[in-house]
C-alpha cells in the first residue's frame, strides 16, 4: 500500500497520480480510435465530447458516493466538494459521463453511437490504470483471503479486487478489439463493452469489503451491474433476432 | 415451429469462408440465435440468476471471526506489525489518555490538524465509523498537532465530532510516529500491535473495512 507518493518535499496521492494518468490515456486512446473508425471528422467531436463527458463522470462518482453514503453525507453536505480521492464511485462515473456525452450529443445533433464505439475500446485500458492505483491507494479493499496472490492491505492479505478489475477489463479490451475487427453494426461495441461491466461489476464485486449498499446489504454495484449487462443483452436481442416474415 | 428469417446481410455475398473473423461471425451463423425465444429465455434466467448471486454474496455486518497473526516484532516502532509506540496525552477538557491502557480495544490514531484540508475531509467519515464500532470495541484518539484547544474544540463542536481529541503541543507524538504527512493514520489492533498504516486521507470503504476486520478479532 502507498497511497503517497513522496518526492522530495513533494507529496502526490498515488491513486490520484494514477486516476490521472488513466483520464489522460482514456482520452488520448478515445480520439485515436475515433480517428480510426470515423476520420477527422469524429475526432473533432470526440475533442469536444471527451471534456463534457469526463466532467459528467465526475458529478456522477460523486453524487452517486454521496447519494449512497447518506448517513455521512447528510449530516455533511460540504463532503460532496471535498477533494477526496476515494468518495468517488464507478457505476457513478459510468453513468454520469455517459448522459452528459449523450446530451451533448442530442444538443448538436451528432449521433452519439460511434463516438460511444470509441470510447468503448478506449476505457477498459484507462480503468486498469485506475485500478492499479486503486491497489497502490489500497482502496477498493478485497475480503480477506488464504490465496498464493492475495495482497497485504489494511493489515490483512486480501483478495486483489483491484487486479480482478484491471483483468476482467484486459479481457473485455481483447474481445472488443476482436470485436471491433470485424464491421461491427454502429453500438456493438458498445453494447459488448456495458455486458462485460456488468459481468465484472456483478462478479469482482462480490468480494469487497468496502461496497455501497443499499437495505438489507446489497450491493448497490451489483444491481448497476446486472442491469447493464440485462441492457447489453436487451439491445443484442433486438438487433439479432429475425423478423418474422 | 417459428421460422427463421436470415437478416438481409447474412445473404449471398457474406457466406462462412471457413473462418471466424470477428464476434458478428459467430452470431451470423448460429441460427438458434435469431429466435426470439432463445432470447427471452436467456433474459430471464440472467435475472434470476444475477437476483440469486446478488442475494446470496450480499454485505453481512459483522465479519468473520479469526485470530490476528501471531508473529509479530516486539520492538515499539510506527511500523506494520510492531507494537505501538506508547504515549500519555491530554485531551482538550483535560483528561489524560495513555494508548497502553487502551489494550483490548482497536485504536485509530489519526494525526491531524485543522488547518489541513484533507484533515477535515475525512472527519465525517472517522466520527460515522466511531458512533458505528464503538460498542464492538474501538475507539479514536485524534491526536492534534500543535494546536491550541479553543480552536480544537470550536471545531469539533462545529463539525459534531465526539471522539477524543489530543493536545500534542510538541509534536512529540507526531514525531515518534514519524507523521510526515497530515493526516497519517494507525490502526492498532487489540493486542497494541499497528496493523495498517495510512499516510493520507483514507476513503470510507478503507476506514471501515479495516476497523471491522480488527474489531472481529479475538483479542
Amino acid at each position: 500500500m502507498y497511497p503517497l507518493l513522496e518526492l522530495g518535499p513533494v507529496r502526490l496521492s498515488s491513486g490520484g497520480l494514477l486516476l490521472i494518468i488513466a483520464v489522460l490515456i482514456g482520452t488520448w486512446l478515445f480520439e485515436r480510435h475515433a480517428r480510426q473508425r470515423g476520420g477527422e471528422q469524429l475526432v473533432e467531436l470526440a475533442g469536444r465530447c471527451a471534456s463534457v463527458a469526463l466532467l459528467g463522470a465526475l458529478v456522477g462518482a460523486r453524487l452517486w458516493y454521496g447519494m449512497f453514503s447518506w448517513d455521512v453525507y447528510g449530516r455533511s453536505p460540504g463532503l460532496f466538494l471535498a477533494f477526496r480521492i476515494g468518495d468517488f464511485a464507478w457505476p457513478g462515473a459510468l453513468a454520469g459521463g455517459a448522459l452528459a456525452g449523450y446530451l451533448w450529443c442530442r444538443h448538436f445533433g451528432i449521433s452519439a453511437v460511434e463516438l460511444a464505439d470509441a470510447a468503448a475500446l478506449a476505457l477498459p485500458i484507462a480503468q486498469v490504470v485506475a485500478s492499479i492505483g486503486l491497489l497502490l491507494s489500497g482502496e477498493a479493499l478485497g475480503a480477506p483471503a488464504d490465496l498464493p496472490w492475495a495482497v497485504y492491505l489494511s493489515g490483512v492479505a486480501r483478495h486483489p479486487t483491484q487486479l480482478y478489475f484491471a483483468a476482467a477489463a484486459l479481457v473485455s479490451r481483447a474481445l472488443l478489439a476482436w470485436g471491433a475487427r470485424s464491421a461491427a453494426r454502429p453500438g456493438m461495441l458498445t453494447a459488448f463493452y456495458l455486458g462485460f461491466q456488468g459481468i465484472a461489476m456483478l462478479l469482482i464485486e462480490a468480494l469487497r469489503v468496502d461496497s455501497l449498499v443499499v437495505a438489507g446489504g446489497i450491493r448497490v454495484a451489483q444491481v448497476s451491474g446486472l442491469l447493464l449487462l440485462l441492457a447489453a443483452l436487451w439491445w443484442q436481442r433486438s438487433h439479432v433476432v429475425a423478423a418474422p416474415s | 415451429m417459428e421460422k427463421v428469417a436470415i437478416l438481409s446481410h447474412t445473404d449471398n455475398n457474406r457466406r462462412w469462408t471457413g473462418g471466424l473473423h470477428g464476434a458478428r461471425d459467430i452470431l451470423e451463423y448460429m441460427p438458434i440465435i435469431h429466435l426470439r425465444r432463445t432470447w427471452d429465455a436467456f433474459l430471464i434466467t440472467t435475472v434470476v440468476l444475477g437476483s440469486a448471486f446478488i442475494w446470496m454474496t450480499r454485505a453481512t455486518p459483522g465479519g468473520t471471526v479469526v485470530a490476528p497473526p501471531a508473529a509479530a516484532a516486539t520492538l515499539p516502532a510506527p511500523f506494520t506489525n510492531h507494537p505501538a509506540p506508547d504515549f500519555t496525552l491530554t485531551t482538550i477538557d483535560g483528561t489524560r489518555v495513555r494508548l497502553s491502557d487502551l489494550r483490548g480495544q482497536v485504536v485509530l490514531i489519526n494525526i491531524w490538524a485543522t488547518w489541513c484540508p484533507p484533515c477535515r475531509a475525512e472527519m465525517p467519515v472517522i466520527q460515522a465509523a466511531y458512533e458505528r464500532f464503538h460498542s464492538r470495541g474501538f475507539t479514536v484518539l485524534a491526536v492534534n498537532q500543535q494546536e491550541d484547544a479553543t480552536t480544537i474544540q470550536a471545531y469539533l463542536r462545529e463539525n459534531g465530532l465526539t471522539f477524543p481529541a489530543l493536545l500534542d503541543g510538541a509534536a512529540e507524538v507526531g514525531v515518534a510516529y514519524q507523521a510526515r504527512a497530515l493526516p497519517s493514520s494507525f490502526f492498532v489492533d487489540r493486542r497494541g500491535i499497528i496493523r495498517a498504516i495510512y499516510r493520507g486521507p483514507m476513503s470510507r470503504g478503507v476506514i471501515d473495512g479495516t476497523i471491522e476486520h480488527l474489531v472481529a478479532e479475538t483479542p
